[in-house]
């Protein structure tokens, strides 16, 4: 009698722990299932909720920018208080495949307290694609004109923006 | 009779058990919201703070390197001898300080993409401790380095300013 008693206890307890298995993995199915639609959907990528910024130094400050399918647009002002001429100027990003674009021609004269546009164009690679959210990274190599030895200086700068369509 | 009595208490320990999961439900739900607020929050509030520390630094660079050339103006302009310490608050970005060509006042800040140059120009002849120096490149190195920093600034002749850590 006492021993039915016991293994009816347990029939009933391993049946609620089954049941309670069984609808938490159920559960637990449907929230992966949901977390995972939901990161597909870029719903976690957190980073498009900052905002668009181009970062420079303030003596080449970034005035404004856009980032277009294939081609990115850069204003800056020289505010060096001398003229310069840039011998280099570059853009790339932390994708595996860095993002590849033709840049202006150099040298480029820059006097002093002007704006210049900076274009990139033919761009590719680097997950550049309309509509995602882009972090790249620009640097520029200048001299001043009228310093003798003419040292080269190297000013990077962060463009963080959502490439238009 | 004792039948009845273990159906009883079954239905008691179900019960209790139903509320305990309720509570344990409630509070991973509580947890789950906190988590779901916190996390993106915590996200965005540091890129700002990082983006917003990257512009306090050139700020700060900025002001001491126009603080320097503007007192070495000052120092060389009032005559040979004249001479006057500055304190600066160098931030931790700075990693290099350097006279180049007696004209350019230069620091190298790093930032998060890569290490800047700002240059300041100056319309007197800066120079440094001749051990410091090589060929047209004077480093001073005591304003590679974070912390308050006195400078000297003097006019040790008439063609040139001296600067150098104290």
């Amino acid at each position: 009698m006492g021993l039915s008693v016991k293994g009816g206890r347990m029939k009933i307890k391993s049946q609620a722990a089954l049941e309670f298995l069984t609808t938490y993995a159920w559960a637990f199915i449907v929230i992966a299932v949901t977390i995972s639609t939901l990161y597909y959907f870029g719903i976690f990528d957190f980073s498009k909720y900052l905002p668009q910024k181009c970062i420079f130094p303030s003596q080449l400050k970034c005035l404004d920018f856009s980032l277009l399918p294939t081609e990115v647009r850069l204003k800056l002002v020289n505010n060096l208080g001398e003229d310069i001429q840039i011998q280099s100027i570059s853009i790339t990003n932390d994708a595996t495949v860095p993002i590849s674009c033709t840049a202006d021609a150099t040298p480029i004269s820059w006097a002093h307290a002007t704006q210049k546009d900076f274009t990139f164009t033919e761009c590719s690679g680097g997950a550049y694609l309309p509509d995602e959210r882009v972090e790249l990274a620009v640097s520029m190599d200048y001299f001043a004109v009228n310093t003798p030895s003419h040292p080269i200086h190297k000013v990077n700068g962060k463009i963080n923006g959502k490439v238009t369509t | 009779m004792a039948k009845s009595r273990l159906n009883g208490r079954c239905l008691l320990e179900r019960a209790a058990s139903s509320r305990a999961s309720q509570a344990s439900m409630e509070y991973l739900l509580v947890v789950a919201l906190t988590f779901a607020i916190m996390v993106p929050t915590t996200y965005l509030f540091y890129n700002y703070s990082k983006e917003s520390g990257q512009e306090i630094t050139d700020a700060q660079a900025t002001k001491i390197g126009r603080n320097i050339v503007d007192t070495s103006e000052t120092i060389f302009y009032s005559g040979q001898g004249s001479k006057t310490v500055i304190e600066l608050n160098v931030p931790d970005n700075i990693v290099a300080a350097q006279i180049i060509d007696g004209r350019e006042f230069v620091l190298n800040i790093s930032t998060t993409f890569g290490v800047s140059e700002l240059v300041f120009f100056s319309a007197v002849n800066m120079t440094t401790d001749g051990s410091e120096c090589s060929i047209n490149r004077c480093a001073i190195p005591g304003l590679g380095n974070s912390g308050l920093k006195k400078v000297k600034i003097e006019a040790v002749d008439k063609n040139s300013v001296n600067i150098s850590t104290v």
